[in-house]
């Protein structure tokens, strides 16, 4: 695991780019799915502690949902999606041509749309980084959480094998801005990349960056 | 009489999502399976006309799935439908005998297309 100070601006400028382009595709994959516009936040690279995660996403008691997946292959990783409770329930309307607002609780069927979003938007990041970079990156089946973020952050964390004192992030926020629709209907997403220690090195040598330290 | 269908994903929803779309177009979804091993065994029993297979599943994935169900019936129609659309992941799902590769999210006409496309093709053989 590679410190703050041992990563230079050119590492975490790629790996800010490599987030932007892979969740630019990702963002165009889930307005496929959605049929609806999406936008993304400009990504964040840099490494956090565990305690700066949780702010990030609202608090250690907000009930949010988690579809988590193992990135296998060249890089091997973690990919994180991470939607308010508000965002999972409107997710679920919209690929299931719902009216907003008629999901209030999570059934098996409702879980199972929501992971595929996870499927889809991993694969679709996936997909584009192997592209550029001629790795191979596949995913693992996803797994499900539906509970508070401490709960979940803490046991997807502890089972990534990226329990530390500092994980590598790649952040963004997937946000669809309608005119009409109000702030409490917006999808608010966010996607979480936790290398394994030494994938981000194989990473940097594709794009023919020196590996780091 | 309506073309056969074998929808193989570990999805719930992507089944249903499927079935939607091929059961409004005049196809019968003759079974569904979760994983590989599954869809062989529904594959045996009930020898649908084209299989619609998800990769990333567990279990048996659908690359294993394509080779044994191609090892049971080597004129076997299988289309894929994945996530996983990277060039090494299509040479190796055709190589073990898929007939197409559908990338998702896939629009409705993507996936008629292909199954038409791979139904015409099979009865032409």
């Amino acid at each position: 695991m590679t410190d703050r100070g041992e990563m230079s601006d050119i590492h975490i400028d790629a790996l800010q780019e490599i987030g932007n382009i892979g969740l630019g595709n990702a963002a165009t994959a889930f307005a496929g799915l959605l049929n609806k516009k999406v936008d993304m936040s400009v990504p964040k690279a840099c490494f956090l502690e565990l305690e700066q995660v949780l702010p990030l996403l609202g608090g250690l008691e907000e009930v949010v949902s988690c579809v988590n997946l193992g990135v296998e292959g060249d890089v091997p990783a973690t990919v994180m999606f991470i939607f308010t409770e508000q965002s999972t329930y409107r997710i679920v309307d919209m690929l299931m041509g719902q009216e907003a607002g008629s999901t209030v609780a999570m059934d098996a069927l409702a879980e199972s749309a929501v992971m595929e979003v996870g499927n889809v938007l991993a694969g679709s990041f996936m997909n584009a980084i192997a592209g550029m970079t001629g790795l191979t990156m596949n995913s693992s089946v996803p797994m499900f959480a539906f509970d508070m973020m401490g709960a979940i952050l803490s046991s997807s964390l502890i089972a990534s094998g990226c329990w530390d004192d500092r994980v590598l992030v790649i952040e963004t926020v997937f946000f669809q801005e309608q005119e009409q629709e109000q702030e409490q209907d917006q999808i608010k997403g966010h996607f979480f990349l936790l290398p394994e220690t030494g994938a981000v090195g194989r990473l940097f040598e594709a794009l023919g960056l020196p590996a780091g330290s | 009489m309506g073309k056969r269908i074998l929808i193989v994903d570990d999805a719930a929803f992507m089944r249903m999502m499927i079935k939607n779309i091929i059961t409004k177009n005049g196809y019968e979804v003759i079974g569904e399976a979760e994983n590989g091993r599954v869809a062989v065994e529904l594959y045996k029993q009930h020898k649908p006309d084209l299989v619609t297979m998800d990769i990333t599943m567990p279990e048996m994935n659908g690359i294993e799935g394509v080779k044994a169900i191609r090892g049971i019936d080597p004129d076997a129609s299988i289309i894929m439908c994945s996530a996983m659309g990277q060039q090494a992941m299509v040479m190796e799902a055709i190589q073990a005998g898929a007939k197409d590769f559908v990338v998702k999210p896939f629009q409705q006409d993507r996936i008629l297309q292909a199954i038409e496309r791979v139904l015409t093709r099979a009865g032409q053989q």
